[in-house]
């Protein structure tokens, strides 16, 4: 028999067959996707760390009070809201170190930066939103995002702001456009930027920074956003900033009340703490396409054992052992296809999802914006069923062509 | 009742036909467990080509043996089948799935419809084996479903027919690859009487003016009547060979569909 009627015989079967092999199918549908949305997961994230450490500057280096190996959690940082005093104890980052760090030759830039959460009227409506206050003349240098319209801050700026794309879009009931005009802790300030990204932070001239948040200090800071001026030396220049500040701030490296974060590094153990996961993720996943696999064997011995008869008439009128064989092995790659297919449409939809289930916090939020389904991953993922479906069809495949047709016919 | 494209031969004369399958002391052999069971013991036959021929015989006789390997879906233990002139004991099955799809039709008691094939799929499911041209072999199925009636029950699953309608989509299908011999195995058997004598009055008319050899296996005596030829058997061996004398003969032209 031609191939192309062994096709349409094999995918008559697949559609006239019961649903116990739709429920196979189902099998195939949950592995593919699982894997596809894993795979999508994975490269999302692997395109998120790319960019991060071309784009976010792999020479920028941030300076907390506080020592803690996460430095977002440092304690000098102030998470807004109540009104927290700064009382002696208290590690902060004050002018000194300012100047101890000026006096670095590594350096090229520095960012003083203080943020807080303050109380933000438009049109009436009102909000808490994170305000950053920077050096004017340092941030639009240093920083890695970028304007969508309007300007960045200068270093005349004073009652100026520019905004995050959240702020301007959703925040408010209205979007809050250019020279528009936001009411922060009771002082007004006109829109000169947007930014590019999904942020929900306003960024400010530092000196509007202190009026606005209370609990502000003059001349301590939260962080020294730092400029590298050479990107191959990150790591002697983080030892001289750690040593630097270790000798005006009087500590020793046990008792050291700073931190020095290392893009790269960081960027290093995310990346390896999302590969560790992703990999994690796909044996799960392996494990139910295998699964899968075994229901595709199951169904197809069943299968066999039910068509035998319909095997031995197929014999009587003429069908060679081959033909038989193609027929079977077809009905069993099509149900690995049509699985496959249709696990490439609910991975494609779960790789939307998956990472909003597994919280928005942390890296796993960022991912769901980032989530890629790549022509890798599809083709992959249509292999591997077609390769399935063979593997397990083959066996089956095999039993029903070497049917006796005299057996074959008498089997009820 | 519309003529296939075969030359019709002389019917009532054999002396010059050739012998289309010829049994040379054949024996089939089964093992049953421990027991062995001589389903045939030394048979030899000679069917000629373009006769109707009935193998009868009381169950257990060895008549749906013979009847196995005749249609060349079994192999003997010992002895030598011919199927026209060449020896089929020791051919591959897939060479002999190839002979026997071109060479035998059959008619099974049960139908044996493909349950997922339309009646005209069902037709056209040799065509495809033999690798017929697809136009043609489509042609060729409508016209054999209107040949036994049915050209209105081309779409209907075997499932939406009655038996009788289901026994002649099975005669077309078994004229599909325009084979020279028709194998019926108890084609009446599962049929009340009126449509029985329908399908074998069709199985006679095949014979007579298609030229088609029918190897007709029955218990019912009755059902022979209508064969030119009678082979009986019993506990696997030939008991009698003889020409019907009584043979029913249906008018010809006076087909009831």
């Amino acid at each position: 028999m031609r191939l192309s009627k062994c096709f349409k015989h094999a995918l008559n079967m697949v559609v006239h067959s019961q649903l116990r092999s739709w429920l196979t199918i189902l099998g195939i549908v949950i592995g593919v996707a699982s894997v596809i949305a894993i795979m999508s997961m994975g490269a999302g994230l692997e395109d998120d760390i790319t960019s991060r450490l071309s784009n976010s500057g792999a020479d920028i280096v941030t300076i907390t009070a506080g020592y803690s190996r996460a430095f977002d959690f440092g304690p000098g940082r102030d998470w807004g809201g109540g009104g927290s005093v700064a009382t002696e104890e208290e590690i902060v980052l004050d002018r000194s170190d300012l100047q101890a760090l000026r006096g670095l030759a590594d350096i090229s830039l520095i960012n003083p930066t203080i943020s807080g959460n303050a109380e933000v009227y438009y049109l009436g409506k009102k909000g808490s939103v994170r305000v950053t206050g920077v050096d004017t003349s340092v941030w639009p240098q240093i920083t890695t995002e970028e304007i969508a319209e309007g300007r960045m801050l200068g270093p005349a700026d004073s009652n100026v702001i520019v905004i995050g794309g959240s702020i301007a879009d959703g925040f408010f009931e209205k979007p809050v456009g250019l020279n528009q005009m936001l009411t922060i802790e009771d002082r007004a300030f006109r829109v000169v930027g947007i930014l590019d990204t999904n942020s929900m932070e306003i960024v400010m001239p530092l000196m509007a920074t202190y009026q606005v948040l209370d609990d502000k200090e003059m001349d301590v800071y939260d962080s020294f956003v730092v400029k590298i001026k050479n990107e191959d030396d990150l790591e002697t220049a983080i030892a001289n900033i750690e040593e630097k500040l270790m000798l005006t701030r009087h500590v020793t490296a046990k008792d050291k009340d700073f931190s020095v974060s290392n893009p790269k590094e960081q960027a290093e153990i995310r990346a390896e703490m999302m590969s560790s996961m992703t990999a994690f993720l796909t044996a799960i996943a392996a494990v139910a396409l295998l699964v899968g696999a075994v229901g595709v064997a199951n169904t197809m011995f069943t299968s066999v054992l039910e068509k035998t008869k319909e095997i031995g008439i197929m014999k009587a009128l003429g069908a060679k052992n081959r033909d038989i064989l193609t027929l079977f092995l077809l009905n069993s790659v099509l149900i690995g296809l049509i699985g496959g297919l249709i696990g490439i449409f609910f991975g494609y939809l779960l790789s939307g999802f998956l990472p909003g289930l597994m919280g928005q916090g942390g890296v796993a939020g960022r991912l769901a914006s980032s989530s890629v389904v790549t022509l890798q991953s599809v083709i992959l993922a249509i292999s591997i069923s077609v390769v399935i479906g063979t593997l397990s069809g083959a066996i089956p495949a095999y039993q029903a062509s070497k049917l006796k047709p005299v057996d074959a016919l008498r089997y009820e | 009742m519309k003529k296939l494209n075969l030359t019709v031969k002389p019917r009532n004369d054999f002396n010059g036909a050739k012998s289309i399958i010829s049994l040379r002391n054949v024996y089939k052999t089964y093992q049953m467990g421990e027991v062995k069971v001589h389903a045939l013991r030394g048979v030899s036959l000679d069917i000629m080509q373009g006769d109707f021929v009935a193998i009868i015989g009381a169950s257990g006789s060895g008549k749906s043996t013979l009847m196995n390997l005749v249609g060349c879906l079994d192999i003997p233990t010992k002895g030598e089948i011919f199927l026209k002139g060449q020896n089929i004991t020791h051919l591959s099955e897939s060479r002999l799935s190839s002979l026997r799809g071109r060479t035998v039709g059959f008619i099974f008691q049960q139908y044996n419809l493909i349950p997922n094939l339309s009646a005209f799929q069902n037709v056209l499911f040799p065509l495809e084996l033999q690798e017929f041209n697809d136009s043609l072999a489509k042609k060729r199925a409508r016209e054999l479903l209107q040949l036994v009636g049915l050209s209105t029950k081309l779409n209907n699953l075997p499932s939406q027919m009655s038996g009788g309608e289901q026994q002649r989509t099975s005669i077309a299908r078994s004229l599909a690859a325009d084979p020279e011999v028709i194998l019926a195995d108890e084609p009446t058997g599962a049929l009340d009487s009126v449509t029985g004598r329908e399908v074998i009055e069709m199985l006679q008319k095949l014979w007579k003016n298609d030229g088609k050899t029918v190897i007709m296996v029955t218990h019912d005596l009755k059902l022979a009547r209508y064969a030119h030829r009678h082979v009986e058997l019993k506990d696997g061996e030939i008991i009698r060979t003889e020409n019907n004398i009584n043979m029913i003969q249906v008018k010809n032209g006076g087909n009831k569909k």
